[in-house]
């Protein structure tokens, strides 16, 4: 069991505010990814959760238990808690067993059952083969894995990872996902996961919290994310994501700068920005929605990646299998045609060419 | 870590085992009158050599064996800066004070921290003692020169303290003790500047001459660093009877400096043993022929006019005071800090 | 982002909690205040109230005397020239022993570490003999070969301190510098390298940044031992008139009225002054440049090959070994064996052991040896455990306070012996309470007081390059505070940890001018045993005790590199 409620949490270092008022409840066995770009307050929360840092002002409730409050606080070491961190914190003078046995040894384990445990946990991690090596023997990845099996062995309700695989090549990285994703199905506990990468976000959750400047912008599972973006920030951060400006009216909504429209039978008057995801335009001579002249076109196998230029000189992005624009050229005037939209009020922040991970 | 402390232990026990080795033995061990009335613990404050003290530690074992008598050796300056910081808290850490030269026991009874004692022996001293008993002188120290046969004739080297500043041959090439430090030093410098005024200093100065001690020096006339040296008669003899040394001492035609050093016990109120009836004792016994005897084995000259060898190789006591260079141990007391600046103003600065 | 927030983050606001951490840091600081603060307050009291109401006439004696200036800005001129020069022979050796390819390096690195075993005043004789302006041996082979009618070289002058000084303590920067260069991540100067960088550019522009608070460390302890320096100066300096701050102190001192005791004090006072203000502006620059490179992540040292150049450098090293060290090492070891020094030691009958035979058989040097043995052992062993604590404190929690003992034992450090011996002589002998004159405590107490800093310094450096990663990792897996420190802090640092008991435990070994002052007939040490018969007694002994203090310095390094199989030598 490990439900996780989140009150009223805030921390400020100094006179700067990182985290904004965080009020979250995560459920027991579920995989929660905190995402945001850096600096945006995620690995602070998850060091609240630790125990590492102490909130500011709120109430951190784990399995009905306080542990961080104005009163009272419990210090990382007694919270039982799973931890894999961004730079794998190995200690570089044990062996790979000793590494994996210290969280057994603290809780005064005997002997045998030290050794049965870590062995099961190895296989789970894949290390089994190398446990009396030392850490500077190993490869990142199987450092990691080091870790990871660190974080596990004391059957942990929570398991807390901090980017752990932001210091992996990228098929490392695939692979790690599906093993982690898999060992939280097979041990069945919550796993609070911080990272950057809204693929890692995606893939693994089962609820993802975007956080953009201390302040949390949606949450939910990660197809709701994806396709029903609360807001600028979200569409942009998660996935790619086309913004195009203009006025909505009577309607319709005008495409700044061009005599195109396109129609819209939503709440929004004034200054909005469409957002339209690449992969859901498709292309056409006729019947087109917007149209403009094809700027660039990019080979990669599986998709296509092109550009459609906007009489007002804005590039649109497009996605789509290769076989639908092989015919077109550059410099040709094409057209295309989207079904899905979403529609933001212009809050004038251009978030999109912004956001920095 | 624990290794290592092991390891250390190991090396202190290995350390402690060879301490158990042979010690020196002390002077005539045989008759040696017994005083098993005096007990208690005695701590003496002394400047004479360390080896001099272990030979005398076994003696007086045998002699008060139910008095535990402690040495604290050091130089002059060492012994009056400790007994200042002693002096603070109120109380000192010895019960018998043996420095170099009188002027300090005139001050320390000035200050009212000396037990007066009228010894027996006192009849016997061939030197001035505190009519009041006081102090006592105990053992003499002479300031001579000394150069190395072995390396420079004795024409090339001063014959006189007053040659040993002026003598144009020796620039460069002469040392002696620091006043600042050694108590014997200053109170050369006193009889010097006494005699031939702070010009003295200036001569110095001039020669460019190296403040060091002792030991510094003798090894620097034995490499010929130096031509000449002045230095206490007693460490040229105990390098000459010990390493054979060539090296020779010159008294000075200008007289040598006679430095007669006081014993003196310190009151009751203010020693760290509170025990002057012992001090009174081991006094006479210091001042006595046998005690004497270990005062000449230490290569100094006794004070005692029944006692005519002079230590090792050295000339006669009477042949030394017959030629002596007058101090005023009452002026030296008072001008001492006079006397230091004057010598350190014009020898370590001598441009300004 | 949010990690180096963290580091710097105030303490957040909270109810007053209980925290063990208050107690062991409020035991420390009492510690020190009882015998460092009080002691140096009492002084400074009396160098202002020296008949019981206020007076400057001590400061206006002493800081109006010309002798005291000229011996303040010699005192200067140094330190200041040997920390520099200190340092430009210590990094790149540290780089050359640590990083490279070089010959024999491991040999060096105990050759050169070999030089802070040994007390700095037997060195000095040394040289004396070797460049004294008129018979010096090196002065004398020297003019011969070059066919020069002057000797090139004179001792006896702020040059020759100079030279001799930075000997003896650039050792301590070697020590200080090449600990950290062995935890640099080598990835970081691989990085620079790819970037196209020469080995030579890449140490100017990545190693040396990188180990800059380690140079600045290194840099200080260099300054503020050799301006506390006594040993040397006494010796190199008295016969050339080059008066230091501490030979004028000890000076004063000797003078043993209570007016020098208050000149003493009060030059003093100007001592504390520029060490403690050195120590604490580059404390203050130091602290904000935190380089963590020993990650969580574990890698292997690389070696640069120096290609062509080994040879030429490593023959390069030989000669400064042999200059700096083998020189005057062997000038010591051959004093030792011979009778007159004035003749050649293998002339007929001029060579003896018996100096040797009065090292180990007389009562006093052995039961002074037995003193250091114990005075040092418990200093260190005592000092290491508040350094390790401390230097978790400081660079490991925001413990509110934990700044203070830190400033306390800077400020202990970067007092002149004589001062804190002096302070303890006045309040320790039962006037006020505690009364452990005569004891060795006394001696360990000052010893601490004076050398905890070498010891804190070497740890905090350490520990400072070791990711707080690790510590947290052992914490979220259940470690309580000590637990972690003690199964993960400590072995990450344990090098660290052994050079600095050693770096505590040699000067107090050989401490010279404390205990000049605080010895007492049970109480002496080796050190001024040493010195004694180095200057009043016979310097073959003093020869001869030195080369068995170094001979006993090489078997235990020996032990311990056999005992630990190579994993700690000093």
């Amino acid at each position: 069991m490990a439900t996780i409620k989140i009150d009223k949490v805030r921390k400020c270092f100094g006179n700067v505010e990182v985290l904004k008022e965080f009020n979250q409840v995560f459920e027991d066995k579920e995989f929660v990814t905190l995402l945001g770009p850096s600096g945006c307050g995620k690995t602070t929360m998850l060091r609240m959760l630790a125990g590492f840092e102490k909130p500011t002002s709120g109430t951190i409730t784990i399995d009905d238990k306080v542990v961080s409050s104005d009163k009272t606080f419990v210090p990382p070491e007694k919270r039982d808690i799973g931890m894999v961190f961004q730079s794998y914190a190995v200690w570089p003078h044990m062996t790979v067993f000793d590494n994996i046995a210290y969280p057994l040894k603290i809780k005064k384990m005997p002997k045998e059952e030290i050794k049965k445990k870590v062995e099961e946990i190895m296989e789970v991690v894949h290390l089994s083969q190398y446990a009396d090596r030392i850490p500077s023997q190993l490869s990142g990845g199987q450092q990691q894995r080091v870790a990871l099996g660190r974080a596990l062995v004391a059957e942990p309700n929570l398991l807390l990872l901090d980017e752990p695989l932001s210091n992996l090549d990228a098929k490392l990285r695939e692979s790690m996902r599906f093993e982690i994703k898999a060992i939280q199905r097979k041990l069945g506990i919550s796993v609070v996961y911080v990272t950057h990468d809204q693929v890692e976000a995606m893939t693994m959750s089962d609820k993802v919290v975007v956080i953009n400047d201390g302040i949390i912008q949606q949450v939910g599972p990660p197809m709701e994310i994806y396709r029903h973006p609360a807001n600028q920030f979200v569409a942009a951060f998660v996935g790619k994501i086309d913004f195009i400006k203009g006025e909505a009216a009577d309607g319709r909504i005008n495409i700044t700068g061009t005599d195109q429209y396109i129609d819209y039978d939503g709440e929004l008057t004034g200054k909005v920005v469409v957002a339209i995801r690449p992969e859901s335009i498709h292309l056409c001579k006729e019947g087109s929605k917007l149209h403009g002249v094809l700027d660039n076109k990019t080979f990669m196998g599986d998709v296509n990646d092109c550009y459609m230029r906007l009489p007002n000189g804005k590039g649109v992005r497009i996605i789509a299998p290769p076989e639908t624009y092989d015919d077109y050229e550059i410099g040709e005037p094409i057209g295309i045609n989207f079904d899905t939209f979403h529609v933001y009020e212009d809050d004038g922040t251009d978030a999109a060419t912004k956001i920095v991970t | 870590m624990k290794k290592l402390i092991a390891i250390l232990l190991s090396a202190i026990m290995v350390l402690g085992l060879a301490a158990c080795g042979p010690t020196q033995t002390g002077i005539d061990t045989e008759n040696l009158e017994v005083h098993e009335e005096v007990t208690g613990k005695v701590v003496i404050y002394t400047s004479m050599y360390q080896d001099i003290i272990e030979a005398l530690q076994v003696t007086l074992d045998k002699v008060f064996p139910n008095c535990e008598i402690e040495f604290f050796q050091g130089g002059t300056g060492t012994i009056q800066s400790k007994v200042t910081g002693e002096l603070e808290g109120g109380k000192l850490g010895c019960d018998i004070l043996m420095v170099a030269e009188p002027s300090y026991a005139l001050e320390l009874k000035e200050m009212g921290l000396l037990h007066a004692y009228k010894s027996p022996e006192a009849e016997s001293l061939a030197f001035d003692y505190d009519p009041e008993g006081y102090w006592y002188p105990v053992r003499i120290s002479n300031m001579v020169l000394a150069y190395n046969p072995e390396k420079f004739s004795k024409d090339e080297v001063a014959d006189s303290l007053k040659d040993f500043a002026y003598n144009e041959n020796l620039k460069g090439m002469i040392s002696m003790s620091n006043p600042l430090t050694s108590g014997t030093a200053l109170a050369s410098a006193v009889a010097l500047s006494s005699n031939y005024g702070y010009e003295y200093f200036d001569a110095l100065a001039k020669q460019e001459v190296m403040i060091e001690s002792g030991s510094v020096a003798l090894t620097k006339l034995e490499t010929g660093e130096c031509k000449e040296i002045m230095i206490l008669e007693e460490s040229v003899l105990k390098k000459r009877e010990e390493e054979q040394s060539k090296i020779e001492c010159i008294y000075p035609t200008d007289g040598t400096i006679v430095c007669p050093s006081p014993i003196m016990t310190i009151k009751d109120e203010m020693s760290a043993n509170a025990n002057s009836a012992a001090c009174e004792v081991i006094t006479d016994w210091f001042l006595s022929q046998v005690g004497q005897s270990a005062i000449v084995k230490g290569w100094m000259h006794s004070v005692r006019s029944d006692y005519p060898e002079p230590p090792y190789d050295a000339i006669a006591t009477k042949e030394i005071t017959a030629n002596e260079m007058p101090i005023d141990w009452e002026f030296c007391y008072k001008n001492r800090s006079e006397v230091r600046t004057a010598f350190e103003e014009r020898v370590k600065l001598p441009e300004g | 982002m949010a990690k180096s927030a963290a580091v710097a983050a105030p303490a957040p606001k909270k109810k007053f909690y209980f925290d063990v951490k208050w107690i062991i840091i409020s035991a420390i600081i009492l510690f020190l205040v009882v015998f460092e603060v009080f002691p140096l307050l009492y002084l400074v009291y009396r160098a202002f109230f020296p008949e019981g109401s206020f007076s400057l006439e001590a400061f206006a004696r002493v800081y109006t005397y010309k002798l005291n200036w000229t011996a303040l800005s010699n005192t200067i001129i140094t330190a200041s020239a040997s920390m520099i020069l200190g340092v430009i022979i210590a990094f790149p050796l540290a780089w050359l022993i640590g990083r490279t390819n070089l010959y024999f390096k491991k040999f060096f690195r105990t050759l050169f570490v070999m030089t802070y075993m040994v007390p700095p005043y037997v060195g000095a004789m040394a040289w004396l003999r070797l460049l004294n302006p008129t018979v010096g041996i090196l002065n004398q082979w020297l003019a011969k070969i070059f066919n020069l009618s002057e000797m090139p070289f004179n001792i006896y002058s702020v040059g020759g301190l100079i030279w001799v000084l930075t000997t003896f303590y650039y050792p301590y920067a070697f020590i200080t510098i090449s600990r950290a260069m062995e935890k640099m991540d080598p990835s970081l100067e691989e990085a620079s390298k790819i970037s196209g960088a020469s080995p030579l550019k890449t140490v100017a522009t990545i190693t040396m940044p990188m180990m800059m608070p380690s140079i600045v460390a290194a840099a200080l302890l260099v300054f503020v031992s050799a301006a506390s320096c006594y040993g040397i100066p006494s010796i190199i300096g008295a016969p050339g008139n080059v008066d230091t701050v501490t030979t004028r102190i000890i000076d004063f001192v000797y003078l043993g009225s209570s007016e020098g005791l208050s000149d003493a004090t009060t030059l003093a006072v100007f001592l504390m002054l520029v060490a403690n203000i050195i120590l604490y502006l580059s404390t203050f620059v130091v602290g904000r440049k935190q380089y963590i490179t020993v990650s969580g992540k574990s890698t292997r040292p690389n070696i640069v090959d120096l290609g062509k150049w080994r040879i030429p450098v490593t023959a390069l090293v030989i000669i400064f070994a042999i200059i700096v060290v083998g020189i005057p090492f062997a000038t010591v070891f051959a004093t030792s064996f011979t009778t007159n020094m004035g003749k050649s030691l293998f002339e007929a009958g001029n060579f003896t052991t018996k100096y040797w035979q009065v090292v180990f058989t007389r009562q006093q040097i052995l039961n002074s040896a037995k003193n250091s043995i114990i005075s040092a052992s418990v200093a260190a062993t005592a000092g290491i455990v508040i350094s390790c604590v401390m230097a978790y404190l400081l660079t490991r929690t925001r413990a509110k306070g934990r700044h203070i003992p830190d400033f306390l034992i800077t400020l202990g450090s970067g007092t002149p012996s004589i001062v804190i011996a002096l302070g303890l002589i006045m309040t320790m002998n039962g006037k006020f309470i505690i009364n452990i004159y005569n004891t060795l405590f006394i001696m360990i107490v000052a010893y601490m007081i004076k050398y905890l800093m070498m010891g804190m310094r070497t740890i905090v450096s350490a520990m400072s390059q070791i990711h707080e990663s690790l510590e947290e990792a052992a914490q979220i897996s259940g470690a309580g505070w000590i637990k972690r420190f003690k199964d993960i802090t400590i072995p990450l640092i344990a090098p660290s940890v052994v050079a600095g008991w050693f770096l505590i435990f040699m000067p107090c070994f050989y401490e010279l001018t404390m205990s000049t002052l605080l010895y007492s007939t049970d109480t002496k040490t080796i050190g001024f045993e040493l010195y004694q018969y180095q200057t009043y007694h016979s310097q073959q002994t003093a020869s001869a005790m030195a080369s068995a203090i170094l001979i006993f310095v090489v078997l235990v390094n020996w032990l311990l590199n056999k005992v630990t199989k190579g994993k700690f030598s000093i």
